[in-house]
């Protein structure tokens, strides 16, 4: 039997402990070089970029109810409409999210006080808004309206000066990641308890390390590209135009080479999110843990070599099939990510808290993806479906049904830790039905649109498909609405819900061992992880929970969502 | 009532291990940068070998190479220029800011002698060759590089003026600016060697 | 608290049943699936279209074991293992099976290792060149594609020669025509952005990618040998669509593959009705620029209702005649138009970028030369394009050659007459009052 560790003791912490407040809503508004405050930072401010992405998003289908264009006034308007909904969505809403929660989450998960460079995690977020803003700018100006992948000649010769905003605001969010990334390596490598070796290391710290890694190697790509998009619109350059000896696929190959990569920033730490509510609600060890780690890295160092899949029918047909075959090796090591988070519910105690039905609609609506994917992959039938609605449903089912689903079950499993209140979990699971039911119904049936020929990104169409789109779009409104509840929730649960203990799921990983929400320096003393941090089950176990219990005052029983 | 911000501050700084920690973050992030900012570096180098294939031969047919003698002239400097810095670092950590100097400022020197260099050759590239990618990748390569370049000099000569207020002793933790900005202009030297390569040697 | 270290999971009776129950659904599901692919297909127009529907059976059974795989583990998972009521214990403390992540690992390795396999079977098979490509009458005809904002336009390169010695290249706009068996390779080329020809009825697709011009450009192949699609009354349409994002028109730019029965219908229909057309120009200058005009690729930049065009990087036709007068102080409608096509530099029309190549009388490249008389007909046919005409309509035929003679000081030597019974019936439009009008001009001559 394992020696029982207190993380905290003596009742001179725990009278401190009691005395913790929330920070005033003030300090969130000003720079803060403190990683919790800088989290809901950048927490909120994606989350607004989400209201406005998928305001953008409902005009789309509104604009797909007919054949013809009626919403807007020309093709190029409907353009810039999905530009701008692709670009925020990708660049401000999804990958500034994880760094929401990978601020948050990671330092009090390795017992840290604060991430390695405080001041650079702040510098990082505040490049987020000016960002943000410029982009929104040439949205107003003469928006950019060559979608969210910027193929030149249209971006460079055609699209108007909102694209050259568009390439500055990307160039910010690109610095931002850079930075932020670098950040979470050196926090996760250098800032662990000594008692906690990389391989006890809980798995979202895995996840954010590959992604981080991942983003520190790819982004410069992405500069580099905005850099030749810049001058070539700016200073008159021609690199990407042929007429001046310049190469259009140039910067398919660079932008890929960043942005295949980036697909995985987006969905990575939703599976390290993955792993960790999958475990706690189910009350059982993650199956595997090692692999589930290294197959983030597997998954981060293939997603390397697999770039030009996005270029199948421009890329000379010699160089096709090495690529199709590395895309599909990809299958792999996300299969063992599946297989074992299967393999860690299975026997278990399943709780269904709103957090664990959006990890299990998460591996539902992934896997679909992810077939998908690998179809994609399989180089004569993209030839088909390449740039129709098949791959738009195949990227919203691993991007929404992925990382949003993963986003949301974060949302509900840290929101307790967050902001000290429990979630009303009701509406959570209220929520969880609407989304579920929305998403798939908005879009399964796009594979079905895009394989009979609708291609996408364009406001008029064949009026044969009037039908599917209808239903999509409709399916779409009650996705819109279901975000809703959700922001009700938010708001509501803040200033009313019901006050968290330090650990109300009764969890093992440090950042529950501590106040809800933690002090301004995370721990009292220097707390001493579990020697597993998913050891469910054993006397040990429970032994340290209960230790976290006693040294919290814990004030009220957690909602077990047991039924 | 202090606010929140305001505790964490204090209580930060009451830590014992921060500064050996501090070190130990600061090296890693700079490592991880160093890795990181020189794809951005590769990437241009991809976009230098992709338009070649555009061409038939390189340099393209009617462009006349560029000149190598001043350019290898300016490589000599800056490796040099990164040698003194090398044994800068190490006359500091024995203590001898004098002589540390000494080494420093000639340092800044050869690295300006080298961007004086590389200006006069992006402002000399002919328009035969601006004509073409020839020319074109030229003057957004050494433009890219000349920009870190110069950036990091600043900070090189910021350290300088901070060293001759003595400000550094020998220790590694007061120094780190100094070890940073060797770290930043070993990068940058690194950078331009395989820009010098690609540019001056791979036809 | 329960300890259940060490425990492994337990799998009840109920959970085998529930396993059982369910694998057979899945079977039947999978089944079930596949009944759906030909609705979800455009129709198999193509050889081609075969091969990647078979592929996509085979992705979608592997695809469907997977997905019911998931799913059946999760629904199991959910419905066993819910904590019931009031339980507040922990789950078996179980950190995993060696041997079973092995084989999660292997099984899918060779899953996907088959379905490449399988994948580059099918590339290689259609991709492969064929022999005897774009055969018509036992020689091969060369097409070629062009893509613009926001048109396609094809031509024919027949290797004939008019009798003045010019090859004979058969324009058919945004339309492709083919029939059953003939292996059709495309050179595709752009003239602005990247665009995408797709035939979803063949499953092929291309981008056309932006090249030097000097180079001749950057050009992309498509292959693909339509077959016969029982039930289907020949001549045929299947749609060609846009796929990559080319502006503001992106959605509008389509056309149509025709595929004709047989090589013989194909000939009788499409291809010598075309050349008979070019060989034949009609008498009366306006109907004789209605076809000229369609043997350039204007099309692909202009919007001319009359015609179908639907171009939107130039200036729109529609209604020419009415502004061609008050464009530029001092030249007269037929002057300016003339003007713009020889000379297109010499005004350009505000908000549109100078784009238009001359097709004056120092053109070299083939495909844009104009000969006088060609310039005539067509300035002829685009001043009645319009409510009323600028242009002196009454006396075109001493007008326009005026003003060819003005603004290029060039003669203009008249080789078709205008007969009075050449067909002038404005109603009549399309092949057939080509071919009447062309049959009326070879009574003239020969009279
Ligand atoms: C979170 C984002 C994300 C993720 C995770 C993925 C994951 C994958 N994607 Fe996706 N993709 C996008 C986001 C993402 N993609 C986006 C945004 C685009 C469009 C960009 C644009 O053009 O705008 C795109 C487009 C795209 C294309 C190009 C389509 C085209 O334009 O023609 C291709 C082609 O190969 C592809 C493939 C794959 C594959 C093979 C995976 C794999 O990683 C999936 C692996 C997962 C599984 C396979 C499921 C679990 C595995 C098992 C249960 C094991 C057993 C399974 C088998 C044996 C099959 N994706
Ligand atoms: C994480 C990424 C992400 C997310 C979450 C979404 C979410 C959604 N997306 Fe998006 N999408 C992309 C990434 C994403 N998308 C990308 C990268 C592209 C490619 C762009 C390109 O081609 O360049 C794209 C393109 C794209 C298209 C294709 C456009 C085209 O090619 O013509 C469509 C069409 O239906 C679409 C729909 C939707 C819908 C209905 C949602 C819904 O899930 C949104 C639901 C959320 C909300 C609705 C928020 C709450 C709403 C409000 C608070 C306002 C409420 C208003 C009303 C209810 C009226 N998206
Ligand atoms: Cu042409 Cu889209
Ligand atoms: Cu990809």
């Amino acid at each position: 039997m394992a020696t029982i560790a207190v993380p905290l003791g003596g009742a001179q912490a725990r009278q401190e402990v009691q005395a913790v407040r929330r920070p005033a809503l003030s300090e969130y508004l000003r720079w803060s070089v403190d990683h919790k405050i800088i989290g809901v930072q950048y927490g909120v401010t994606s989350l607004l970029f989400f209201i406005i992405g998928g305001a953008l998003a409902m005009g789309i289908r509104l604009e797909l109810w007919t054949p013809e264009l009626d919403l807007m006034v020309s093709g190029a308007a409907y353009n810039s409409l999905f530009t701008m909904h692709g670009t925020i969505m990708i660049f401000l809403f999804i990958i500034p999210m994880w760094a929401a929660y990978g601020n948050f989450v990671v330092p009090l998960q390795l017992g840290a006080k604060d991430m390695a460079f405080p001041w650079l995690n702040a510098f990082a977020f505040w490049l987020i808004p000016p960002a943000g803003v410029v982009m929104l700018l040439g949205y107003f100006v003469s928006p950019a309206e060559a979608g969210w992948t910027s193929y030149p000649p249209l971006s460079t010769l055609f699209s108007g000066d909102g694209q050259t905003l568009w390439a500055l605001g990307a160039h910010l969010l690109g610095l931002s990641s850079i930075l932020g990334s670098i950040n979470f390596i050196v926090t996760i490598l250098n800032m662990r308890p000594p008692e906690m070796t990389i391989w006890r290391m809980p798995l979202l710290c895995w996840a954010v390390l590959a992604t981080s890694i991942i983003a520190v190697m790819a982004t410069p790509f992405l500069a580099g590209a905005l850099t030749l998009l810049l001058l070539d619109r700016m200073t008159g350059t021609t690199f990407f135009d042929a007429a001046g000896g310049g190469d259009v696929l140039l910067w398919q190959n660079i932008f890929w080479f960043y942005s295949h990569p980036a697909v995985y920033i987006m969905v990575l730490p939703g599976m390290g999110v993955l792993s960790e509510v999958l475990s706690i609600h189910s009350r059982k060890p993650v199956f595997g843990y090692r692999m589930v780690g290294l197959s983030s890295m597997a998954i981060a160092i293939v997603g390397f070599t697999v770039w030009a899949h996005h270029m199948f029918t421009s890329l000379q047909p010699e160089l096709r099939i090495p690529f199709m075959i590395t895309t599909m090796i990809i299958a792999v090591p996300t299969g063992i990510k599946m297989f074992s988070w299967l393999g860690t519910i299975w026997g278990g105690k399943i709780r269904f808290t709103s957090a664990m039905l959006f990890a299990l609609g998460f591996m539902s609506m992934f896997v679909i993806g992810g077939i998908t994917g690998v179809m994609l992959a399989a180089l004569p039938f993209d030839i088909h479906v390449h740039d129709t609605y098949f791959v738009v449903s195949h990227f919203h089912f691993v991007l929404f049904g992925g990382s949003v689903f993963a986003i949301y079950a974060a949302l509900y499993h840290w929101f307790p830790k967050i902001t000290g209140r429990m979630m009303d979990e009701t509406l959570g699971r209220i929520h969880f039905v609407f989304t579920y039911l929305g998403f798939l119904i908005t879009f399964f049936p796009m594979h079905i649109v895009g394989m009979l020929g609708m291609p996408r990104r364009v406001a008029v169409y064949d009026p044969a498909f009037t039908d599917f789109n209808r239903l999509i779009s409709f399916a779409a409104f009650v996705l819109g609405f279901s975000t809703f509840i959700v922001l009700y929730n938010i708001v509501r649960s803040y200033f009313h819900g019901p006050i968290a203990s330090a650990n109300p799921w009764r969890a093992l990983t440090l950042e529950w061992a501590t106040t809800s929400p933690p002090p301004p320096t995370n721990f009292h003393d220097d707390p001493i992880p579990y020697e597993d941090p998913y050891g469910y089950g054993t006397e040990a176990a429970s032994a340290y929970i209960e230790a976290i219990d006693m040294a919290f005052d814990r004030r009220d029983p957690a909602p077990s969502g047991a039924d | 009532m202090t606010t929140y911000t305001e505790r964490a501050e204090k209580q930060k700084t009451s830590d014992q291990r921060a500064a050996a920690i501090r070190l130990k973050n600061n090296r890693l992030g700079m490592n991880i940068f160093q890795v990181s900012w020189i794809m951005a570096f590769v990437a241009l180098i991809v976009v230098n070998w992709q338009l070649r294939f555009n061409y038939s031969q390189w340099p393209p047919a009617g462009v006349p190479p560029f000149d190598l003698i001043l350019p290898s002239v300016a490589t000599l400097a800056l490796l040099i220029s990164s040698a003194l810095v090398v044994q800068a670092l190490k006359i500091l950590r024995r203590g001898l800011a004098a002589a540390f100097l000494v080494k420093w400022r000639l340092a800044i020197g050869l690295g300006a002698l080298f961007l004086a260099v590389i200006v006069y050759e992006f402002l000399n590239v002919s328009d035969a060759a601006m004509a073409t990618q020839y020319g074109n990748t030229f003057r957004l390569m050494t433009g890219f590089h000349f920009v870190h370049a110069l950036a990091i000099l600043a900070i090189m000569c910021r350290v300088y003026q901070e060293a001759n207020q003595g400000k550094y002793s020998g220790d590694e933790h007061d120094s780190w600016a100094v070890e940073g900005a060797a770290k930043l202009w070993y990068f940058v030297t690194f950078a331009w060697m395989l820009f010098y390569l690609v540019l001056y040697w791979i036809r | 608290m329960a300890n259940n270290y060490g425990n492994r999971p337990s799998i009840s009776p109920t959970t085998i049943v529930v396993a059982a129950v369910y694998l057979l659904v899945s079977v039947i599901g999978i089944n079930w699936f596949t009944t759906f692919i030909p609705g979800i297909f455009p129709p198999q127009a193509s050889a081609e279209s075969k091969s990647v529907d078979e592929l996509f059976f085979i992705l979608m059974i592997v695809g469907g074991i997977v997905f019911f795989l998931i799913q059946g583990m999760l629904l199991i998972s959910v419905i066993a293992f819910r904590a019931r009521g009031g339980d507040t214990s922990d789950g078996p403390t179980y950190h995993g099976n060696m041997a079973l992540e092995i084989v999660w690992t292997i099984i899918p390795a060779l899953v996907v290792v088959f379905l490449a396999v399988v994948s580059f079977n099918v590339w290689s098979q259609n991709s492969a060149p064929k022999a005897n490509v774009n055969m018509v009458n036992g020689a091969s005809v060369p097409i070629n594609v062009i893509g613009a904002r926001y048109a396609w336009t094809h031509t024919y390169e027949t290797g004939r020669l008019t009798p003045n010695g010019d090859p004979i290249i058969i324009n058919s706009g945004a339309n492709l025509h083919t029939y059953i068996g003939q292996n059709v390779d495309l050179s595709l080329q752009t003239q602005d952005v990247i665009h995408s020809y797709w035939v979803p009825a063949m499953r092929v697709k291309q981008d056309l990618l932006p090249g030097d011009p000097r180079q001749g450009g950057r050009p992309t192949e498509l292959r693909f040998t339509p077959v016969r699609i029982e039930g289907v009354a020949y001549p045929t349409e299947y749609p060609i669509v846009c796929a990559e994002l080319c502006g503001d028109g992106h959605g509008r730019m389509r056309g149509a593959v025709i595929v004709y029965e047989d090589e013989a219908q194909f000939l009788e229909q499409f291809f010598e009705p075309a050349i008979h057309a070019i060989l034949n120009p009609p008498a009366d200058p306006v109907l004789r620029g209605e076809v000229e005009i369609q043997n350039y690729i204007c099309n692909s930049c202009h919007v001319l209702d009359s015609l179908g065009w639907t171009g939107l990087t130039g200036p729109p036709l529609n209604g020419i005649a009415e502004r061609a007068g008050e464009r530029v102080p001092g030249q007269s409608a037929e002057e300016y138009i003339a003007n713009s096509i020889w000379n297109s530099g010499a005004f350009r029309v505000p908000g549109y970028d100078q784009q238009m190549a001359a097709f004056g009388p120092d053109v070299v490249d083939a495909a844009n030369v104009m000969t006088p008389e060609q310039l005539y007909s067509i300035v002829a046919y685009l001043c009645t394009i319009g409510e009323q005409s600028d242009c002196d309509m009454e006396n075109s035929v001493t007008a326009i050659p005026d003003a060819i003679r003005t603004v290029f000081s060039m003669e203009v030597d008249i080789t078709f007459g205008m007969s009075d019974d050449a067909a002038t019936d404005d109603g009549a439009s399309g092949a057939g009052a080509v071919e009447e009008a062309a049959e009326s001009n070879t009574q003239d001559e020969s009279a």
